[in-house]
Order: C-alpha cells, then sequence, then structure tokens
C-alpha cells in the first residue's frame, strides 16, 4: 500500500512540526518516513497511519531530526564558504586583481595620511551603511521568493539572510579600529596590515551583498536537483 | 544483543562499501541493506545515518540524485571519484584495526 498525497503532505508538516524548516531537507525525511510506514503497512496493514507515522519518528531516537538538522546546516553553511571562496579567489586573478590592488592602495594611503582616524571612520560608516541598505533589500527580495514558492531552501535563506553573518563580525571589531587609530599608525606593517583588512573586508562584503545573491538561481540549482522539479 | 558501541566509528566505512557495491541508494534503503546484510546485528539508527550522509556529501566523497518515485521525490546518493578512493582507504584501515584486535584479543603461543 502507498501513501497518498494528503499524508504525504501531512508528513512534510509533521517535519516541520519537529523543527524541520527548510524544504530540501524535510524532503529527504518525508521519503524515509514514508518508505518505513508502507514497510510496516506490509505486515500490519491494519496500523493506523499515525500510529505508523510515530513508530517511524521514533526510530530516530531521543533527540528525533536534531542531528540531521544540526549536520545538514554544518553541511551548507561549509557549501557557502565553498562559494564565497571561489569567488573571492577571482579578485586575486586578472583582470580583477586590478580593482583589488587599487581598493587596497587606497586605503593604504588613506592610512598613511595624518587622518587615520577620520579615514576608517568614514570608510566604516560607508561599508555599514552599504551592508545595512543590501540586507534589507536582500530580506525584502527573499520575502518576495517566498510569495511565490513557499518552499524555503537552507542555501536560499543563507544566500538571502544570512549573507552579513560574515560582515557582522568585522563590523563590531570598529572598537578596535578606533584605539589603533589613536595611535596614529607609525608602523608600516601595522598600515598594510589595516588595508588588508578593510580590502578583505570590501571584498567579502560585495561578494556576499551582490555576487552570490545575483548568482542565487544558479547556485540553487547547483546544490539541489530537485530545484527545478 | 546490543554491541552498537563497538560499530559507532565504522558507520561511516559501512555507507561508503555499500555505495561502492550499489550505483546509487537512497536513505531508508540504506539501512534496510544493512540490517539484511548483518542479520540484524547492526541496525544503523536513523538519528545517525542521515548525519553520516550529510557529512560525507559535504566532504566532497557523495553526490546526490532526485528523481519522482510514487507522489514523492527520492534524493539517491552515489560515490565521487574522491569517494570511491577514500573506500579504499577506509576499509584499509579497517582491516589493519581489525588486524590490531585480533592480536589484543588472541593471545599469542609461546
Amino acid at each position: 500500500m502507498k501513501l497518498t498525497e494528503t499524508q504525504i503532505q501531512d508528513l512534510y508538516t509533521f517535519t516541520r512540526q519537529h523543527f524541520v524548516e527548510h524544504y530540501d531537507l524535510q524532503t529527504e525525511l518525508v521519503d524515509h518516513l514514508a518508505n518505513d510506514i508502507e514497510t510496516q503497512w506490509q505486515e500490519q496493514p491494519k496500523l493506523s497511519f499515525e500510529d505508523a507515522k510515530n513508530k517511524a519518528f521514533k526510530k530516530f531516537g531521543i533527540f528525533g531530526f536534531m542531528d540531521a538538522i544540526e549536520q545538514k546546516q554544518k553541511a551548507m553553511n561549509k557549501r557557502y564558504r565553498g562559494y564565497l571562496w571561489n569567488e573571492l579567489k577571482k579578485w586575486f586573478e586578472l583582470p580583477q586583481i586590478i580593482s583589488t590592488l587599487a581598493l587596497f592602495l587606497l586605503f593604504y594611503l588613506a592610512f598613511s595620511s595624518d587622518f587615520v582616524a577620520i579615514s576608517s571612520m568614514i570608510f566604516y560608516m560607508i561599508i555599514g551603511a552599504w551592508v545595512t541598505y543590501k540586507t534589507i533589500q536582500l530580506n525584502r527580495q527573499f520575502r518576495r521568493r517566498k510569495e511565490l514558492s513557499n518552499k524555503k531552501w537552507m542555501l536560499e535563506e543563507m544566500i538571502f539572510r544570512q549573507a552579513g553573518a560574515t560582515s557582522l563580525i568585522f563590523l563590531s571589531q570598529i572598537h578596535n579600529v578606533f584605539i589603533i587609530s589613536d595611535e596614529l599608525l607609525t608602523s608600516i606593517y601595522a598600515i598594510v596590515g589595516l588595508s588588508i583588512a578593510f580590502t578583505a573586508l570590501v571584498l567579502v562584503n560585495y561578494i556576499s551583498f551582490e555576487i552570490i545573491p545575483n548568482k542565487a538561481e544558479k547556485l540553487l540549482n547547483e546544490t539541489y536537483p530537485e530545484f527545478s522539479l | 544483543m546490543s554491541n552498537s558501541k563497538l560499530y559507532k566509528g565504522s558507520l561511516t566505512t559501512i555507507i561508503l562499501k555499500l555505495l561502492n557495491e550499489h550505483d546509487k541508494m537512497y536513505g531508508y534503503e540504506i539501512t534496510q541493506k544493512v540490517k539484511a546484510l548483518t542479520k540484524g546485528e547492526l541496525k544503523i539508527t536513523e538519528g545517525a545515518l542521515y548525519p553520516a550522509l550529510h557529512k560525507l556529501e559535504a566532504e566532497g566523497l557523495l553526490d546526490v540524485e532526485v528523481a519522482k518515485v510514487d507522489n514523492r521525490l527520492r534524493k539517491y546518493y552515489k560515490l565521487t571519484e574522491t569517494g570511491t578512493k577514500e573506500t579504499v582507504n577506509k576499509l584499509e584501515e579497517l582491516a589493519e584495526y581489525i588486524k590490531t584486535m585480533q592480536a589484543l584479543v588472541n593471545p599469542k603461543l609461546v
């Protein structure tokens, strides 16, 4: 006996109730539960759907789906970082390396000048404003995408809603930068170090907030064979 | 008989070996095959299987394919080229482990 469409949808709801928010993991677990239920029905055809479902879920142990959720998040984070790294590498190859060097030079000149504190504050404000604007824009885009399809893909959420995670860490170091600036960087290593940090900050933000979201469809199709099914 | 603690570290190796012998498999199928192969001695808990599969996928050892079966989607796993090489390594490691344990368990006759 095979499960009906309604029963399959019930399983999707069941996984969501047990904290599986994302369609990709829901689908895999739904198929597993469905297979288990169908196997149970081969031996006990009179068993109710509810009882069979609960028996199937019990086999996941006391933590239910939690381990699967945690591991899937880790795996997807790793994948996202891989995409970020692939994009970042391109900025050190021709022709983009020219832009990277120009950016570095801009920061280097600013931090070698007498206006280190002001420069760094202005840079932080510009970056912060742009990051805030892009975060709002991407969240809006994500909401619009969810109006069209109520399936929430883990990677999609990472691309549109969690893009700022890395940059927030950088931005939160602002007080450290001010302390450095107050000492008026005299060491060439400090100036180069700070210039590299800002160059990296700009590149990572640009990739997370602009490049990767623009490639979302391609990356989602690459990650999920079922995305276009 | 519950001997799951002895098998715990070998889950990855078991998954890789099974996939090495079959073109592609889905999660539920893997649990059933392990049960059949080990005559019920080893039951992979579902709570352990899926994390292991996703980890292997993240490490590039497994590739995935999705197909529409009955009225749902089914995710199949298969070994990548790296995965096939890693299977050989893991099986050698396990063979070495068994050899060492054998030496410990069987007293040497003087």
